[in-house]
């Protein structure tokens, strides 16, 4: 019977199994409330936090758009560096130029609900342990189902405490000697917000026994903590150990990518390719970065590679059609946007595809087009910041100044990190005379984007007139 | 994810709903034919033992009936199907088969025919083992480092390791700790049994403390004799991986090394001779079977490790050396050499299908579905266009996603309250005692400068308060066109009002089939709800009110 049980016990695991690394979103509680600020101004390079410290080599915004946190866009969705859902590796490559603008998840529990999660799957026989009346002390005396045990409390039904008392009870009759109970307290931990506790139960852990998860658990608690330098240092132990692990290395690149490094972020998703040429991941990340480092041919070249070995989606049309409208192959163009509509699977997305059409249409100077485009693009998701800065340009171009200007109003309470919509209004201030208005949209775009050429132009002129006056 | 896909060489589909497993699928030179051809040989839970020697005379051509050399149902379910020497006193390869309880060793010959399609095969058992307890899985070896033979070893259901000297049984012992069988191995350099036991680890057990230790008949007979006599079942070596595997192999292709491969659900590892980790690789896709095949390059040590996905990988070691896709999930995989051609690759799926492929370059192109594209005529488009952009023309004047200004509304409402109580209460169904209950006259206009469809009208009031008529709908509203209403309000129940404002709304469609709303409110004088009454001097209560701002006189607030 206990054989029974614990096969029963590991299949229903099985059944919602989520790799807890690739797990991770921070909610906007988590964020704010967070208690392990220790310095508050980080020093340059140090922190994920600041997110202008970049040290050379990372593009400006002008050049990449960035998503919310003012972080470049990467050519991949992953949870908690861009808002996404958390859904499948390979299904989620981000369109670029429209990082959809983080929206904070609402509490901290949010993050954990996801789809796998059995606790929402209602089972029509009722639970099959029922958690509340299991003697866990009993449970922990037997390795053999304390094991399968946790893990059905952990991932099927989602209860981090029960999990946590089972696992320092086995760990203790292990008397220390496992490392599995150790990085399994460290996750639980790693839950609940300790990441203190978590570090020091997964670096016990790698003391005992090397092992590439928990290499990359301790790093996600680094990173959690706001340490990427130790992370990285981290990675770099645990490739020593474990040479070629891509895992490892795609961690590095992640990390390089956050603090605005991208030529060595790009170096390390190379090393990735090298290690399993069918990363798509990787393959997404240098196509991105290519694209935005103004080669799109060399980009679409990635990304038909991407379409080569499968994946078919709306975004990886999407990518493709902006890559051809710049490496200017305009037949492919349409009929790739055309695609990127026909896959479209959400609102969202055929907000995206239209978004770019409207780009599309701007550079080949159809601006009836692309005013219907961002429009379109407004109808399928109404808090597209990009497209009623866009669409606010061209009002202005009409010569329709107050509606311009309520678009621009729009645009920047959607997304305060963008700084077009601000010098977009500058701009149009000082056309019409409205001098102090133009000053200080001015100066929340530099505020934004503080290496703005035109807008410190801009500025300096409105200075001298000042002074004239 | 891959460029390409396994070339198909040969491939049939076996039996019909058949189901087999990791055990089932067994490759070699089965009926000692000297050539060095490998056979494929299929057992199926259905019982079914099939031969196949696959000779296409192209790739991918069809199953010839001579490939198939011999079919036979044997009464029960197959779990497993291995080829050694099991025979005492000659090295040829017999066939073990594995069934619930019972092992069977045949050996398997053919004579020649006249023609290809003459020849004839056929088994003869050779002996057969009836077991006490359900079988799970066997390996076999030169268990000892006995030369020129093989013994085999099965693992029961409930943790037994039964050990079989070819015609005779050895000796059966339990596993310590056992709850669940895992995949077991052989290993001949260190002459021991390997497995992943329920506790997630790796346990290597050698075969002489197993040859030593209590019997496993004898420590069931009595508790006691199991406490005190023989040694306890020692474990060689353990290591924690922390999760139940799918497969172990052992393999040593250069001498003097062997290394030990276990697949993971989620880790694929490659252990020392002593336990210890040589590399381990996560892999990020959910495995099902793989096969450790050759050594390309020196010290690495190619593997096959098939997935969920329909992908098989090549890995050198840890680095991917090829990805290509296979029809369908295998659960088990292995490599042949046929005719002339070697390293062929065998995958057998859980229902039955039965591939040969090798690697080509040949790239499976993903071939996206043809998005319905019509025959396009230009004229008929330009006239669409043309019609769809005066529509659109039109919807941008008269709405917008903005909302407009207040002027340029398109329906406005008032309402008027009459400076004088009505002559004649309308008040209906009051509860006030008073004997005259006033009421006042509203009267409420729609301007409507836009074409308003199903305008409807609602006036609310605060209790105690009531109107008369509190719901009105109108006809369609033509453009600048306007509708009047007259209601009355009055005090309905016993109690002052907590306010005398009233509100009106009137929602609409325009043309467009938006729905719009336009709202007034209204104040109602005091007098509705209060009767003047003679200042008393002589009152119950009294209120002093002091103020430090000087005081407006009486006459101004009572006139």
């Amino acid at each position: 019977i206990q054989a029974a049980w614990n096969l029963k016990t590991r299949a229903l695991t099985e059944m919602v199994y989520v790799d807890e690394i690739d797990m991770d979103q921070e909610g906007i509680a988590e964020m704010i409330l967070d208690e392990n600020a220790i310095a508050q101004v980080a020093r340059p390079g140090t922190s994920l936090k600041l997110p202008g410290t970049s040290q050379g080599g990372g593009p400006s915004p002008a050049v990449r758009p960035v998503t919310q946190s003012g972080r470049p866009i990467t050519g991949f969705v992953r949870p908690s560096t861009q808002s996404g859902r958390p859904s499948t590796m390979e299904q989620a490559i981000r369109t670029p130029r429209t990082a959809l603008t983080a929206r904070p998840i609402t509490s901290a529990s949010g993050g954990y609900v996801r789809p796998g999660t059995a606790s929402m799957i209602t089972n029509p026989d009722g639970p099959f342990i029922n958690l509340s009346r299991l003697n866990l002390t009993k449970y922990a005396q037997k390795p053999k189902l304390a094991k399968a045990l946790f893990e059905y409390i952990f991932h099927h039904e989602n209860d981090v405490k029960n999990a946590l008392d089972l696992a320092a009870l086995a760990t203790e009759h292990a008397q220390f000697k496992d490392w599995w109970w150790k990085v399994q307290i460290g996750k639980c931990y790693y839950r609940l917000g300790l990441y203190r506790e978590a570090e020091k139960q997964f670096k016990s852990a790698l003391k005992q026994q090397d092992m590439v998860d928990t290499f990359l658990y301790l790093a996600k608690v680094y990173l959690r903590l706001d340490q990427p330098v130790t992370a990285l240092n981290l990675f770099k132990q645990g490739l020593e150990r474990f040479p070629g692990e891509v895992t490892l290395i795609c961690g590095i690149a992640r990390i390089y990518e956050e603090m605005n490094n991208i030529s060595s972020a790009a170096e390390y998703y190379k090393d990735v390719l090298k290690q399993d040429n069918t990363h798509v991941e990787a393959i997404a990340c240098i196509g991105s970065n290519h694209f935005y480092s103004d080669q799109p041919e060399i980009a679409l070249r990635f990304y038909r590679r991407l379409l080569q070995m499968g994946v078919y989606n709306c975004q990886l049309f999407n990518n493709l059609g902006l890559c051809c409208f710049y490496a200017q192959q305009y037949d492919m163009t349409l009929s790739s946007f055309e695609r990127a509509l026909f896959l479209a699977e959400n609102e969202e997305e055929t907000a995206d595809v239209w978004y770019n059409l409207g780009h599309v249409a701007v550079g080949i100077g159809d601006l009836n087009l692309a005013y219907q485009c961002f429009k379109l693009t407004l109808v399928n998701n109404n808090d597209y910041a990009e497209a009623y800065n866009n669409l606010a340009v061209l009002e202005m171009r009409k010569g329709h100044t107050e509606q311009a200007r309520a678009l621009l109003q729009t645009a920047s309470s959607l997304a305060p990190h963008m700084y077009e919509p601000h010098f977009n209004v500058a701009i149009l201030s000082e056309k019409i005379g409205d001098l102090q208005r133009s000053y200080t949209a001015a100066q929340k775009s530099e505020e934004a984007f503080p290496g703005h050429v035109d807008t410190q132009q801009l500025l300096k002129q409105l200075k001298e007139h000042f002074a004239m006056l | 994810m891959s460029l390409f896909k396994a070339r198909d060489w040969w491939s049939t589909i076996l039996g019909e709903k058949e189901e087999f497993d990791q055990g089932c699928l067994c490759v070699a030179d089965v009926d000692n034919s000297g050539s060095g051809q490998d056979k494929v040989i299929v057992g199926s839970y259905k019982g079914y033992l099939r031969i196949f020697n696959p000779h296409p005379v192209k790739p991918g051509d069809e199953v010839q009936p001579e490939d198939l050399l011999l079919e036979v149902q044997l009464r029960e379910p197959i779990l497993q199907v291995e080829v050694g020497k099991f025979v005492s006193g000659t090295e040829v390869l017999h066939l073990a088969v594995l069934h619930c309880r019972k092992l069977c060793v045949y050996a398997v010959s053919g004579t020649q025919g006249n023609v290809e399609h003459g020849n004839q095969y056929q088994i003869k058992l050779m002996y057969e083992h009836n077991l006490q307890r359900t079988a799970c899985n066997m390996t076999y070896g030169p268990f000892g480092g006995v030369k020129g033979r093989d013994l085999i070893c099965i693992q029961s259901m409930d943790g037994m390791l039964m050990l079989f000297e070819q015609e005779s049984y050895a000796f059966g012992r339990f596993l310590p700790g056992f709850l669940l069988p895992g995949p077991l191995a052989y290993s001949s350099r260190t002459d021991s049994f390997i497995t992943v036991s329920s506790c997630q680890q790796v346990e290597s057990y050698k075969y002489q403390v197993l040859a030593f230790a209590t019997d496993a008949d004898e420590r069931q007979d009595t508790e006691q004799r199991k406490l005190s006599s023989g040694k306890r079942l020692v474990v060689d070596w353990v290591l924690n991986i922390g999760e139940q595997a799918l497969d172990i192999c052992v393999v040593s292709f250069n001498q003097g090394v062997s290394s030990v491969f276990v697949l993971g659900e989620r880790n694929f590892f490659c252990l020392k001779d002593n336990g210890q980790i040589r590399f381990m690789k996560k892999l990020d896709y959910s495995p099902s079977c793989f096969i450790p095949y050759c050594s390309v390059q020196e010290g690495t040590i190619n593997t096959l490790i098939a997935n969920h996905s329909k992908m098989l990988n090549v890995y050198q070691d840890v680095t991917l050396k090829w990805a290509t896709q296979l029809p369908c999930i295998p659960v088990s995989v292995k490599v042949a050499n046929f005719q002339d051609l070697k390293g062929v690759i065998v995958t057998l799926s859980d229902d039955g299908h039965l591939q040969c492929s090798y690697l080509g370059t040949d790239p499976s192109l993903f071939q996206a579905p043809k998005v319905d594209s019509r025959e396009i005529n230009y004229e008929e488009m330009n006239a669409e266009m043309k019609e769809l952009q005066k529509i659109i023309r039109e919807a941008t004047k008269t709405q917008d996603i903005l909302p407009e200004s207040e002027k340029q509304r398109d329906v406005t409402v008032t309402a008027e309250v009459s400076p004088d109580l009505d002559e004649e209460s309308q008040a209906i169904d009051s509860e006030v005692k008073a004997g005259a209950v006033p009421s006042i006259t509203v009267k409420i206009t729609i301007q409507s400068r836009v074409a308003a469809q199903k305008p409807s009208l609602a006036v609310c009031v605060q209790a105690p308060l009531a109107v008369t008529c509190d719901q009105f709908v109108f006809d369609d509203l033509e453009p600048d066109s306007s509708e009047t209403v007259v209601l009355s309000v009055f005090l309905k129940e016993n109690c002052s009002p907590p306010e005398l404002e009233g509100t009106c709304i009137v929602s609409y469609n325009i043309p467009t089939g938006i729905p719009r709303v336009s709202q007034c409110n209204f104040s109602l004088p005091l007098k509705l709800v209060c009767f003047p009454a003679q200042p008393s001097k002589a009152a119950n209560h009294k209120l002093t009110i002091d103020t430090n701002k000087p005081p407006i006189s009486f006459v101004t607030i009572f006139p």
